[in-house]
Parts: C-alpha cells; sequence; structure tokens
C-alpha cells in the first residue's frame, strides 16, 4: 500500500498474531511508534515478546530496518519511512 | 571418584588386547573429559601424524565429568585425525549414547587397530567385548541399529556407522539414538577403515557426586534458567533450529547457489515457521533434555528426523532448491547411510557449480531437487556421480581444475552463514582446529542473534578477542561434556558450579577458561605436527574478493588480515600462527 511501512512478523511472533505483514500508516514514526500502532492494527498484544517492561529492547530481539539492525541505527528511535520494510524477529536461535 | 568414572579403556582390533590407560588426577583436572581429554589422550596415542585411516590410527568415544548428570548430559565426543581435513577433529553427537557409555564404567574407550572381519563392540561394566558383526556389516544405521538394540537390550544405545563409513567416504558419520550424529569430520569413515561397524553400551553405574545438596539446587537453577530464556524455553522447543532461515536471510547471508548471493528469494518456503506447518510430526528430546529442539518430521513418502537448519541450508538455499520434502527425503538418506549433510550438500553445490562453469560435465543442475536423494545414495555407495562427490568439494574442485570453487577451510565445507555478513565468523571460520565450522566459536549468536550481548557483525574491533574467549569456552563445554545450546540461557560461571557440585573440585571461571584455552593451543600444536600453517588459517577468494550486490551484507568482504595477527597475539602466538614458549609454559603443554 503507498505511503505504508510493511512491518513483518517471523518465529514466534508470527504465530501468535497469525500472520506474516501488516501495513501500518507510519511515515516518519518512530520504530516504538510504529510497533505500538502495529500491536493496535494487529488487535492482539506482541509487544511482550520483544520489549522489555521498560519498554527497550528485549536481549535477543532482532529489529532491522530494510535489512539494517536498529541496534546500529538509533534504535527504537529509529525513525521509519513509507516503503520501509520491517522486520521483526522475537528472541531465536539454533545453530 | 566424583564425576569421572576413573576408567579408559584400550583395545586394539588387530591383535584383541586390550588395557586400562592411566589418566592421573591432574591431567583430568587440566583437560576436563570429551573434547580436551580426548584431545590429549590422541595427541600422546599417535604423537606423530598418521594416515587417519590406518590401522594404528587410534579414535576415541569420550564422556565427561558431567555426562549422566544435569540436563543434555547423554552426549559422546569422537576424537581423532579427520581423513576429510587431515587435523585434529573432534565431533559431537546427542542422544543418550554418551550416558550409556558412562554407565558402563568408562569416561572413555580408545580404538586401535583393523579387526579382520567387521566387528562390533559391546560394552558394559564387565569389559569390552569384541563381537562378530556379520550380518550387520552393509545395513543402514537404523537397521544396523535396531538388530543391535534387540540383541543388547532396550537399555543399550548404539553408535554405528552406515554404507558410507564402511565405503570409506572421508565424511561419513556416526549415527545413535536412531538419528542423531557425530556428523563433521568423517569419523565414520575412521570406523570403517577398522572394520567397525559399531559400539553398543550399556550398563547400571551411576556417576558418583559430590555435593548432592548442591547439585539438586543447581539442577533446579538450570530448569529455571533454561525454562525462562525465550531462546532454549521457546524458540528452539516450537519452532527448532530452522527458525534461523528467515534470521540470516534478512541479514542478507544466507548462502545462495554455493556462496554466489546472500539471499535466498525462496526462503520462506523452506523456513522452520514452514516446517512447523507442513513436515513437523512432533519436537523430539535428547538425554534428560527439556529444550527439544530436534523435528520428527514426515514426507509423502517418508519419514525421519530434520532437516535442521544447517541441513536445510545445504539441500536448499545451497543448491538453489526450495523443495521442502526433497530436502527432508535427502536428510533421511544421509542419516540412514551415515553421511554429513554439511560437506555432503555443500559438495554436490560446488559440483553445481563445476558443472555450470563446464568444468565437468556431469550434468548436476541448480535447483535439481528431484535427485538429490540419489545424489547422496550414489555417494554413499561410491557409484556413479557418487564417486567424485565422495571426495568432498577440495579434492572435488582440485580435481577439475577450479580449487576456489570448493568453499572450506582446511577442506572442511563452511556451513550456513556466509563470513562477508559477520567479520567474527569469518575469523572463526578461518582459525577452527577442525577447519571450516560454525561450532567452534559460534559468533553468530553475538553478531546476528545478540546474545549475550550484540556486536555490530561488520565490525573487526575486539573480534579477535571474543572469538578466542568463545572457542574456549566451545571448548569447556566440549570437554564437560553437553549441549551448546545451554549457553544461550547460562554463563561459564553456572558451569563451573556446576562441576564443582558434581566432581567436589573447586574450579574457578579462570580455571575452567584456561582449560579451554589449553585445549585450543594443544589442537593448534597438533595440527602444526600434521603440517598446517598460518597459510591455513584463511577463506576461500570468494569471500576475500567478491561481494554481493544485493542484500543487507552487500558491498561487504571478509578482512581476514586486520584480525589475524591480533588473534594470533590474543593467543599468545608468534606472527605465523605456532604458540610461543611462553605460552606453553603457562598452559603447561
Amino acid at each position: 500500500m503507498a505511503g505504508t511501512v510493511e512491518v513483518r512478523f517471523y518465529a514466534l511472533l508470527r504465530r501468535r498474531l497469525e500472520r506474516s505483514a501488516l501495513a501500518v500508516d507510519g511515515d516518519g514514526l518512530a520504530v516504538l511508534d510504529l510497533l505500538s500502532r502495529a500491536e493496535q492494527q494487529a488487535g492482539r498484544p506482541f509487544l511482550d515478546e520483544i520489549l522489555d517492561r521498560g519498554r527497550g529492547l528485549l536481549n535477543g530481539t532482532m529489529i532491522l530496518v530494510n535489512g539494517e539492525n536498529i541496534r546500529l541505527k538509533q534504535g527504537l528511535a529509529t525513525r521509519v519511512r513509507a516503503g520501509d520494510v520491517v522486520d521483526l524477529f522475537s528472541p531465536a536461535g539454533g545453530g | 571418584m566424583n564425576g569421572w568414572m576413573g576408567r579408559i579403556v584400550t583395545i586394539d582390533l588387530g591383535s584383541g588386547r586390550q588395557e586400562e590407560l592411566p589418566v592421573g588426577d591432574e591431567m583430568r583436572r587440566r583437560y576436563l573429559g570429551g573434547r580436551g581429554l580426548g584431545v590429549r589422550l590422541y595427541s600422546d596415542l599417535c604423537p606423530q601424524p598418521l594416515d587417519p585411516l590406518a590401522p594404528e590410527n587410534a579414535i576415541l568415544f569420550m564422556t565427561g565429568p558431567l555426562t549422566g548428570t544435569v540436563m543434555t548430559s547423554g552426549r559422546f565426543q569422537v576424537v581423532s585425525r579427520s581423513p576429510l581435513t587431515g587435523t585434529i577433529c573432534d565431533s559431537s553427537s546427542g542422544g543418550s549414547f554418551g550416558a550409556a557409555l558412562k554407565s558402563a564404567g568408562l569416561d572413555g574407550l580408545v580404538v586401535r587397530g583393523r579387526a579382520e572381519r567387521p566387528v562390533y563392540l559391546a560394552v558394559s561394566p564387565a569389559g569390552v567385548e569384541v563381537r562378530d558383526a556379520a550380518g550387520i556389516w552393509g545395513l543402514n544405521t537404523q537397521p544396523a541399529q535396531k538388530a543391535l538394540q534387540e540383541r543388547a537390550g532396550a537399555k543399550a544405545s548404539v553408535a554405528c556407522i552406515g554404507p558410507a563409513g564402511e565405503n570409506l567416504v572421508p565424511f561419513a558419520a556416526i549415527l545413535n539414538d536412531r538419528d542423531r550424529a557425530a556428523g563433521r569430520g568423517g569419523m565414520g569413515a575412521v570406523m570403517g577403515a577398522k572394520n567397525l561397524k559399531a559400539v553398543v553400551a550399556a550398563g547400571d553405574r551411576a556417576t558418583a557426586i559430590a555435593d548432592p545438596e548442591g547439585y539438586r539446587e543447581m539442577g533446579l537453577r538450570l530448569d529455571r534458567a533454561v525454562d525462562k530464556n525465550p531462546v532454549t524455553g521457546k524458540s528452539l522447543q516450537v519452532l527448532g533450529t530452522s527458525v534461523l532461515v528467515n534470521i540470516v536471510n534478512a541479514h542478507g547471508m544466507f548462502p545462495t547457489e554455493n556462496f554466489r548471493r546472500g539471499v535466498f528469494n525462496d526462503a520462506e518456503g523452506i523456513s522452520g515457521e514452514k516446517i512447523a506447518e507442513s513436515l513437523l510430526l512432533r519436537q523430539s528430546a535428547c538425554y534428560k533434555c527439556p529444550i527439544g529442539c530436534g523435528r520428527t518430521t514426515r514426507t509423502r513418502n517418508k519419514s525421519g528426523e530434520g532437516p535442521e537448519y544447517e541441513t536445510v541450508w545445504a539441500f536448499g538455499a545451497h543448491l538453489g532448491v526450495s523443495d521442502l520434502a526433497a530436502i527432508a527425503e535427502a536428510n533421511y538418506a544421509c542419516n540412514e547411510l551415515g553421511l554429513d549433510t554439511i560437506t555432503m550438500g555443500s559438495t554436490i553445490g560446488c559440483a553445481m557449480e563445476l558443472c555450470e562453469s563446464g568444468a565437468w560435465d556431469a550434468g548436476l543442475r541448480w535447483g535439481d531437487a528431484g535427485r538429490l536423494a540419489g545424489w547422496v545414495e550414489d555417494t554413499a555407495h561410491l557409484r556413479g556421480v557418487g564417486v567424485d562427490l565422495a571426495l568432498g568439494s577440495k579434492r572435488l574442485a582440485a580435481k577439475f581444475g577450479k580449487p576456489e570453487l570448493a568453499m572450506q577451510v582446511k577442506g572442511m565445507e563452511i556451513p550456513a552463514y556466509d563470513p562477508r555478513g559477520a567479520q567474527g565468523m569469518a575469523l572463526a571460520y578461518a582459525t577452527s582446529s577442525r577447519g571450516g565450522c560454525h561450532m567452534r566459536a559460534y559468533m553468530i549468536m553475538p553478531e546476528v542473534l545478540g546474545h549475550p550481548v550484540f556486536l555490530d557483525r561488520f565490525s573487526t574491533a575486539g573480534k579477535p578477542e571474543i572469538v578466542a574467549l568463545f572457542q574456549d569456552i566451545a571448548a569447556v563445554v566440549d570437554s564437560l561434556v553437553l549441549c551448546r545450546f545451554l549457553q544461550f540461557a547460562v554463563g561459564i560461571s553456572t558451569l563451573s558450579e556446576m562441576l564443582r557440585t558434581v566432581t567436589g573440585l573447586d574450579f574457578g571461571d579462570e580455571e575452567l577458561l584456561r582449560a579451554g584455552r589449553r585445549v585450543n593451543t594443544l589442537e593448534r600444536l597438533v595440527n602444526i605436527r600434521a603440517g598446517f600453517t598460518r597459510a591455513d588459517d584463511t577463506l576461500p577468494p570468494r569471500f576475500l574478493n567478491e561481494e554481493f550486490q544485493t542484500g543487507s551484507s552487500r558491498h561487504r568482504v571478509v578482512r581476514l588480515e586486520e584480525m589475524l595477527d591480533r588473534y594470533y597475539a590474543v593467543r599468545g602466538w608468534d606472527p605465523l600462527g605456532k604458540p610461543t614458549a611462553a605460552t606453553l609454559a603457562e598452559l603447561g603443554l
């Protein structure tokens, strides 16, 4: 959808939400605000899978904006633009 | 004795002679067990490099001081010189065979010599018996295990080879507990060269615990830590290891078509999420493991275990294949025939690029899902194109004049993380003592997954120090012997506390890490004796010179040279990669 940010859900988030993506009207928002809006839109809570109680990133959470981890940018304050793709991974591992 | 059984038996299959190998308290304290003690004993028993398939070469089946105690302690390590790489090698497997071997009263079993006819070893508290394997030799791993299990009873655990090991394929695996595998480095071929089909272990000896109350409390703490951790307590249980497919692909470092790209367009179709909703029958778990990362699956035709992440990649993106059932069936075939899935898949990918380039006209094509299981069969039985695939990628690519197309380090194929996407992982591949392996220092944890802290994957700063530390911790876990996945939930202090409650010996964190450093340095010495030098601590030129043009790891190459000197310095090795006299003295080597 033009003017929206694509938020994609993986791992346990996808199972919780029973969907793999949402188009969120989030141009100019910080990632934290984008996520809150996505949660409202999804109609089910999911932020507890990726954020801690102080609303920081849970250890092991991976949030990529256009493939770049927000921990290497401005964290949850990283701004997104229309057309961006945000990948959300709850903590996961293997090997 | 607490923790250890205090007994290691060596048997010569040529002469039938067996004896106890004396190991003192000091050596146990310095090398622990498993990988560490195994490498120490191997180095003493085989001081000069031997042909890995020669009768006089030794192969060691090792347990550790924690084997048969806390969660995940059913594992064992197999140590020898690798026929794939020529390096020292230890290969680890889960299930319950390690616990069974220890319950037979052994810390380790050393096998040398070559039997005249196929045999298997039956190990119990009464001793080690050599038994005729007529009727078992030639069987795939599952019927072989079943037949031996029927003879030995339900409590016994069997570790065996399949046709690939019998045919001396240099990346043949050892399978136990049906589908658990000591996969890497060709330990199955070392068994095959000895005419040794299997080791069957059973017993009733319990590991003595020094501090039962402390041990019980430690067990509860461990339960809580593993349960509370989102990776061990949730993700691995629900989605298994293949949850990594989408993660690594999103980071642009999911090796595709022999590492020519870092993004596989069909990643979703072979992801852990997809497996959970398609092939998965149930999760499966090793001895006393609450995590249960294993996947019991079925296709329309067959059922079995897997695929795990590395195998999904090796038979999937690496070959341009997105048919999940074909990947699973190739995995089942590797398990049945006794082959390492990583080297098998990687070698097929190398073959596909060789064919595409015109260097080889064997007709292997990207995306040819329908022929995967057949190529695996051909490799194990050394027929058709399998004769060449059984060389492994390094020898195969060299044979057809394009050594640069083998994605290997020291002859071992690197797994499912493109090193251009994680500089620390790249250094770990280059310096691993058994070649291109992710298990010597799993730098994906901090560089991608953010455990225990998040590190910038493209930076080289501090990476030599962290790779060395991760290598040392890995050596400790492999020597105790436990599952690496515990590392998501607990740190080195928990390991040293566990060791204290079991053995009664007060290992501080420092002493434990020094033991890990000692093991890594000893492995270095063994490899130097075998002729390995700094020149071998490198990566295929693709990773040093060629950039991806797309994906989030684009425009990157591995900056190995700027890390290697520092790594050697951190290790106390000279600029040529040789441990200095001061380092050897400090570690008592």
